[in-house]
C-alpha cells in the first residue's frame, strides 16, 4: 500500500494522463493544481472491468458447484443410534397346555403360578435374550391351561379351550408324529389368532407307558408324551420354548451366528454342480429337473421372504481334487483327511462361477458333488479323531466297506464357510472302471440316490443358514425329537431365520447409511445425485416399515422390508455415479483455474486501484485549484 | 512440478482449509478408525494386478503383473478372485519374436501366457476410472460379476502395480495419472464399507514409496521398490525379445516365492528383508505404520495365498424324504467337527532368531520412512530444511519454497510493469 500511496509523487506523470494538464502550463502550480476536473474515462473503464469480473465470479462459483443432493443426515444419525439402543424384537406368545396334571392339588399352584415358573425358567435357560431379532426379552407373553380331567384352569387372556377337545382322542390313538403333529394344528391352529402363537402340549401318560417321548412338529406346536412329574413338565415346555423356538436349536456357535448369505442385492443364485474328476473313467449325468420341480422349489418357496432364491445346475468334466489323499488297507478306501479340506477345492480347475443370472452385487452359493476318478475311488474322509465318516449317524446305516455293499455310498460332506456353499464326495456305485469299452462310460445317477445326494446339499444350506440338520436335540432336560418339514425348513426355524434375517439386514443398513454420510461429508466436492438422494430416503422409510412390521410380528413383511431397505442403501452406496475423480480435492480446483484467471484478475485489480488513486490526486489537484480560485476572486 | 505446485498451494491455502473445517466438512480421520470391526475373521483371499502402461518396450511391466499373477494363482487364490488388469497385450504384440508367449526370463523357461489366464481388464479398459471403480465397487449394472472385486470385511486384498511412476502418482496408459490422493481416497472408502480386513499394497514403479505418502486407512500395510527420487530398474534385458522383460523388484520378489509352496509360512518380515537394496538398485521402503500386526507373525500366504475354513457338515436333512424313506430316522448326537484350517498357523521357531536379529535393520529402514513423512508435514519444514540442507527432499523443497518466493515477486513485477 505504501509503494501505491508513493506512487502519485513520482516527479514524471505518466505521459498518458497529461493531455488536459498541458492545455493549462500557465498555471503557476502544476504539480500541486489543475484547472479542469479530471477524466473519469479511464477510471470507469478500469472500474467496469473489475467490476464485471467481480459480477461473473458468481456465476463462475456456480458453474463449477458441485450438485449435492440433501441427504437426512439427522435421520440416518437416529435410526442407527435408535437401532443399536433398542435392539429388534419380536412379540411372540408362548401356551403350554398340561392334560392331566393337577398342580392345584399337588403343589396348590394356579395357572398363573405355573406361567411364572416356565417364565422364569425360560429366562435363566435364555439369559442373552435381548439379542436382536428375538423374542421380546424379560417378561415373555406365557399363557397356561391346565386340564386336570375333573378340572380345567387357565390364565386369564388365554385364548385356548378348556377343556382341550382334541385331547382324548390323542391320547388314546396310536398316532405318527407326523399325523400327531398335524392333529394339534388342527387343534390349536386358531391359537393366537393366526398371529405366531407357540404351543408346548403335556400329556401325562401312566407309569407304564415307558419312556417319554418329546417331539417338536414342523409347525410351532410340540407335545411330550408320557409319564413326567409336575417340575419336570414345567422345565421342558421352557426347554423347549426358550432354546428350540426361540433359538432353534442353535448355541450360536456354529457359524458365525448374525451371518446371512444373501447378496446386497436380496438375491441369492444356488449354483448345483456335478463334477466328473475324470470323464474318461466314467460320466455321470443327473435329472436335475426333477430336484428342482419337486424338492428344490418348495424349499425356495419357503425362503421366499428371506431372499429371492434362483437356480442354476451344471455338470462340468475333468474337475480334479487338489488335495491327495492316500490308500488305507483298513477301510478298503483313499482317505483324506480334515485338514486337507482346505486344499480340496481346486480351484485352477473348477470354472465353477460360470453364473450369467446372477447381478453384482447377489451371492452365489456353489453346492458341489464331486465325482473321483476310479483311482481315487472311493474316497472317504476322515474326521480328526480319526474316524471315518461313515462313523457318522446319519449315514452308518447305509455305509460300508464298498466290498460288502457295492451299491450306493455317500461318503464324506463338508461344508465351505462364508461366500462359498458346499461340497459332497459321492463315490460312484462300483469302483470298477469298465476297461472293454471305448466309447465313455455313461451314467446317471438314479433318483433315489438324487434324493439321498440332495438332503446333504440340503443339510449344507441349512448350515450356511445357520441351521443345524439333525433331528434331534439334547437339551438339559432330556431328548426332543425334531420333525423335519418337506419344505426343508419348518415354521419355526422360519420364525428365527427371518428375525435373524430383519436384524442383520437393519444392522448392515444402518452402518452402510453411516458409511455414506459419514464419506458424504468427509468429501465436501463428491457429486450427489438425486437418485441417491432418493434411494437414502426410500430405504430409510422401507427400514421404518420393517420395524414397525416387527413390532407386530408379522415376519414375512419385517423380512421384506428389512431387505429391501438394505439392497436400496447398497445401490446408493455404490452408485456408480460417485467416482473418486470427479470430486477432487480443492487444492486441485484452485490450481486448475488459478491460470485461467490469476495473471488478468491481478491486473484488473491493480489497474483499478492505480486509475482510483490518480483519480483521487487529480481530484484533490482540481479542489486545491478550484479552492485557490476562489479565495483569488 | 504439478504435484509441487499442489502442495505449495496446500500450504498457501491452509486459511481456506481451516474454513472448511469450522465448516465442518472434513472429518477428523480418527472417525474411520472407529467403524472398522476387528473382530472378523480372515476368510477370503483377492489379488488386483494392475499394469499400467502400453506399448511394447513396457513389456516388462506386462511380464511382471503376469508372474505375479501366476505365483498368487500357485499359492491358491482361484482366478474368480483375481482382476487381472494388462494395459496392452504383449503377447499378440507384432513385434514380439514368440507369437502368444510372455517371459519373464531369457531362458524362457516359463511361458506366463501359457493358459488359463484370465485377463479381465485389457486394453484401453485399463483406465483410472475403472481402476477405481474396482476398488470401491461401484460399478455399473452391466458389469460382469468376474470384473468385481466381491471382497468383504473378512477379505485380504493384494493390490500389486506397475508402470511408470512419479513423486506421488503413477501413470497410467500414457495419457492419465493416478495420484496418491485418488488411491488414499479410494482405499479409505474401501474400508469404510468393509470391503477389507487387511490390504498389502505392492507397488514397483520409480519413487513407488510416494504413492503411499497419503493413506489413512487402519490394516493397510504398503511395499514400494524405491524411496522417492530413486529409480526402479529392469533386471535383464532378452536378446531374443529385444527388450528387457522384468524388473528388478517383481524380480526378487518372485525369487522369493518361487521357493514357497502352498503349505509354507514365510512370514512377511522375511519377504521384506529379502529385497537387498544393492540388487535392487534402489531402496525397497515399506509403509506399515497402519498395519496392527506384527509383520513377523504375518505368513505372507495371508494375502499371497488363498485361506478357506471349512466346517465338516454332520447330517443331512433327512425330513425331506420322511414319506419315502419311512419314519424319522433317530439319529445319534455327534459333536460339531470343526476343521478352521488357517493355512500357515504354525511358525518356525528357526526363522524367529533370524527375524530377531533382522529387526535393527528394520529399525533403521522405518525411521527413514518417518522421516519422509515429518517432510511432509508443513511446520517442521524450515527447520528440516534447516536442518538437512543435502538431503534430495529439502532440495526438492526448497524447489518448492522458491515457487512460492517467486509468487510476490511475479506481483511485484506486474506493479512495474504497469
Amino acid at each position: 500500500m505504501e509503494e501505491i500511496s508513493n506512487f502519485p509523487l513520482n516527479p514524471e506523470p505518466p505521459e498518458e494522463e497529461s493531455p488536459q494538464s498541458q492545455m493549462h502550463e500557465s498555471t503557476p502550480d502544476r504539480k500541486t493544481m489543475r484547472t479542469t476536473k479530471p477524466g473519469i474515462k479511464r477510471l470507469i473503464l478500469s472500474l467496469t472491468v473489475l467490476f464485471s469480473f467481480i459480477i461473473g465470479f458468481p456465476f463462475l462459483w456456480k458453474s463449477i458447484e458441485i450438485y449435492r443432493a440433501p441427504l437426512p443426515f439427522d435421520r440416518i444419525e437416529s435410526f442407527s443410534s435408535q437401532l443399536e439402543s433398542d435392539p429388534l424384537h419380536f412379540p411372540c406368545r408362548f401356551q403350554a397346555i398340561f392334560v392331566g396334571f393337577d398342580f392345584s392339588a399337588s403343589r396348590g399352584l394356579g395357572p398363573n403360578d405355573v406361567a411364572a415358573a416356565i417364565t422364569r425358567k425360560m429366562s435363566q435357560l435364555n439369559p442373552n435374550s435381548s439379542r436382536c431379532g428375538n423374542c421380546i426379552g424379560g417378561d415373555y407373553d406365557v399363557s397356561v391351561v391346565i386340564d386336570s380331567g375333573s378340572s380345567c384352569a387357565q390364565t386369564e387372556g388365554s385364548e385356548a379351550k378348556c377343556p382341550l377337545k382334541c385331547g382324548e382322542v390323542v391320547f388314546g390313538g396310536k398316532l405318527s408324529d407326523e399325523d400327531f403333529d398335524e392333529m394339534l394344528k388342527r387343534c390349536l391352529g386358531n391359537v393366537g389368532g393366526g398371529g405366531k402363537g407357540y404351543s408346548v402340549v403335556v400329556f401325562n401318560g401312566d407309569k407304564e407307558e415307558g419312556e417319554v417321548r418329546a417331539v417338536v412338529g414342523k409347525y410351532r406346536h410340540a407335545w411330550v408324551l408320557g409319564h413326567v412329574s409336575e417340575d419336570e413338565a414345567v422345565s421342558r415346555t421352557a426347554e423347549i420354548f426358550a432354546r428350540v423356538f426361540m433359538n432353534a436349536g442353535s448355541e450360536g456357535n456354529s457359524i458365525r451366528s448374525e451371518f446371512m448369505p444373501v447378496g446386497a442385492d436380496g438375491r441369492i443364485v444356488l449354483s448345483f454342480s456335478l463334477l466328473n474328476a475324470e470323464p474318461q473313467d466314467w460320466i455321470y449325468d443327473w435329472s436335475f429337473h426333477e430336484i428342482d420341480k419337486t424338492l428344490l422349489h418348495p424349499v425356495i418357496q419357503a425362503l421366499q421372504p428371506i431372499a429371492n432364491i434362483t437356480v442354476e445346475s451344471q455338470v462340468l468334466y475333468y474337475t480334479p481334487k487338489s488335495s491327495f489323499s492316500y490308500w488305507d488297507d483298513i477301510h478298503g478306501s483313499h482317505i483324506f483327511s480334515t485338514k486337507d479340506l482346505p486344499f480340496f477345492l481346486n480351484s485352477n480347475e473348477w470354472h465353477l462361477d460360470t453364473s450369467v443370472a446372477a447381478g453384482g452385487r447377489s451371492k452365489v452359493l456353489q453346492l458341489v458333488v464331486y465325482i473321483p476318478s476310479a483311482k481315487e475311488c472311493p474316497l472317504q474322509l476322515e474326521l480328526p479323531n480319526g474316524d471315518l465318516s461313515k462313523t457318522n449317524g446319519f449315514i452308518s446305516p447305509v455305509i460300508h466297506l464298498p466290498s460288502k455293499f457295492p451299491y450306493f455310498i455317500i461318503l464324506a460332506y463338508f461344508g465351505i464357510l462364508q461366500m462359498w456353499g458346499g461340497v459332497v464326495v459321492w463315490n460312484p456305485e462300483s469302483c470298477v472302471k469298465d476297461l472293454e469299452s471305448k466309447d465313455p462310460d455313461r451314467r446317471v445317477i438314479s433318483p433315489q440316490n438324487l434324493q439321498k445326494l440332495f438332503e446333504v446339499l440340503m443339510g449344507q444350506l441349512r448350515q450356511l443358514l445357520g441351521l443345524k440338520s439333525d433331528n434331534l436335540y439334547v437339551g438339559q432336560s432330556g431328548a426332543y425329537i425334531l420333525l423335519g418339514s418337506e419344505r426343508g425348513f419348518t415354521e419355526w426355524e422360519l420364525d428365527v431365520l427371518s428375525g435373524k434375517h430383519v436384524c442383520f439386514n437393519l444392522h448392515s443398513c444402518a452402518t452402510t447409511l453411516g458409511s455414506l454420510s459419514r464419506l458424504v461429508q468427509s468429501l465436501p466436492r463428491m457429486i450427489i445425485i438425486d437418485e441417491i438422494g432418493k434411494q437414502v430416503k426410500f430405504s430409510l422409510e422401507a427400514a421404518k416399515f420393517a420395524q414397525s412390521y416387527a413390532s407386530t410380528g408379522i415376519y414375512n413383511a419385517s423380512a421384506v422390508s428389512s431387505r429391501q431397505a438394505r439392497s436400496l442403501v447398497e445401490d446408493a452406496f455404490f452408485h456408480p455415479s460417485i467416482m473418486s475423480i470427479s470430486y477432487y480435492s480443492f487444492e486441485h480446483c484452485f490450481a486448475i483455474y488459478s491460470p485461467f484467471f490469476l495473471p488478468v484478475t491481478m491486473h484488473v485489480i491493480l489497474a483499478a486501484l492505480r486509475e482510483w488513486k490518480r483519480y483521487k490526486q487529480e481530484n484533490r489537484k482540481y479542489l486545491a485549484w478550484k479552492a485557490k480560485e476562489r479565495i483569488v476572486s | 512440478m504439478e504435484f509441487c505446485f499442489l502442495r505449495i498451494l496446500k500450504l498457501t491455502m491452509k486459511v481456506l482449509v481451516m474454513l472448511l473445517l469450522f465448516l465442518g466438512n472434513i472429518k477428523n480421520s480418527t472417525a474411520y478408525f472407529s467403524s472398522s470391526s476387528e473382530a472378523t475373521m480372515h476368510t477370503n483371499n483377492w489379488a488386483v494386478l494392475v499394469c499400467t502402461s502400453r506399448f511394447w518396450f513396457n513389456y516388462r511391466h506386462m511380464a511382471n503383473t503376469l508372474s505375479l499373477y501366476r505365483t498368487v494363482k500357485r499359492l491358491g487364490i482361484p482366478d474368480e478372485r483375481i482382476i487381472l488388469m494388462l494395459a496392452d497385450d504383449m503377447a499378440c504384440n507384432a513385434r514380439n519374436k514368440y507369437p502368444a508367449q510372455v517371459f519373464n526370463n531369457e531362458n524362457h523357461r516359463l511361458n506366463l501366457y501359457g493358459d488359463n489366464v484370465e485377463v479381465d481388464y485389457r486394453g484401453y479398459e485399463v483406465t483410472v476410472e475403472n481402476f477405481l471403480r474396482v476398488l470401491t465397487g461401484r460399478h455399473e449394472t452391466a458389469v460382469p460379476r468376474s470384473k468385481r472385486l466381491l471382497s468383504d470385511e473378512g477379505s485380504h486384498i493384494l493390490l500389486y502395480m506397475t508402470g511408470h511412476g512419479g513423486d506421488e502418482f503413477l501413470k497410467f496408459q500414457d495419457s492419465e495419472e493416478l495420484q496418491s490422493h485418488d488411491l488414499a481416497d479410494a482405499v479409505k472408502q474401501m474400508k469404510e464399507k468393509g470391503r477389507f480386513k487387511e490390504l498389502l499394497i505392492m507397488v514397483d514403479t520409480c519413487q513407488a514409496s510416494t504413492l503411499f505418502s497419503q493413506l489413512q486407512s487402519p490394516g493397510v500395510l504398503a511395499i514400494g521398490s524405491s524411496m522417492k527420487g530413486e529409480n526402479s530398474y529392469s533386471h535383464h534385458l532378452d536378446s531374443d525379445v529385444g527388450v528387457s522383460v522384468v524388473d528388478r523388484f517383481t524380480f526378487y520378489t518372485l525369487a522369493f516365492f518361487e521357493r514357497l509352496n502352498i503349505y509354507d509360512n514365510a512370514s512377511l518380515s522375511s519377504l521384506f528383508n529379502s529385497y537387498n537394496p544393492n540388487l535392487l538398485m534402489s531402496t525397497a521402503y515399506y509403509r506399515r505404520d497402519l498395519y496392527q500386526r506384527h509383520l513377523e507373525e504375518v505368513p505372507v500366504t495371508n494375502f499371497f495365498g488363498s485361506v478357506m475354513e471349512t466346517i465338516h457338515t454332520d447330517s443331512a436333512y433327512t425330513s425331506l424324504t420322511n414319506k419315502n424313506f419311512g419314519g424319522a430316522k433317530t439319529k445319534t448326537f455327534l459333536g460339531q467337527s470343526f476343521s478352521s484350517s488357517d493355512i500357515n498357523s504354525v511358525r518356525n521357531s528357526d526363522d524367529e532368531d533370524q527375524f530377531n536379529n533382522l529387526t535393527a535393520e528394520e529399525d533403521q529402514h522405518d525411521e527413514a520412512g518417518q522421516c519422509i513423512f515429518c517432510a511432509m508435514d508443513s511446520g517442521h519444514l524450515w527447520s528440516f530444511i534447516l536442518g538437512n540442507v543435502i538431503t534430495h527432499e529439502s532440495v526438492d523443497f526448497f524447489v518448492c519454497y522458491g515457487l512460492v518466493l517467486m509468487l510476490p515477486l511475479l506481483v511485484f513485477s506486474t506493479w512495474l510493469s504497469l
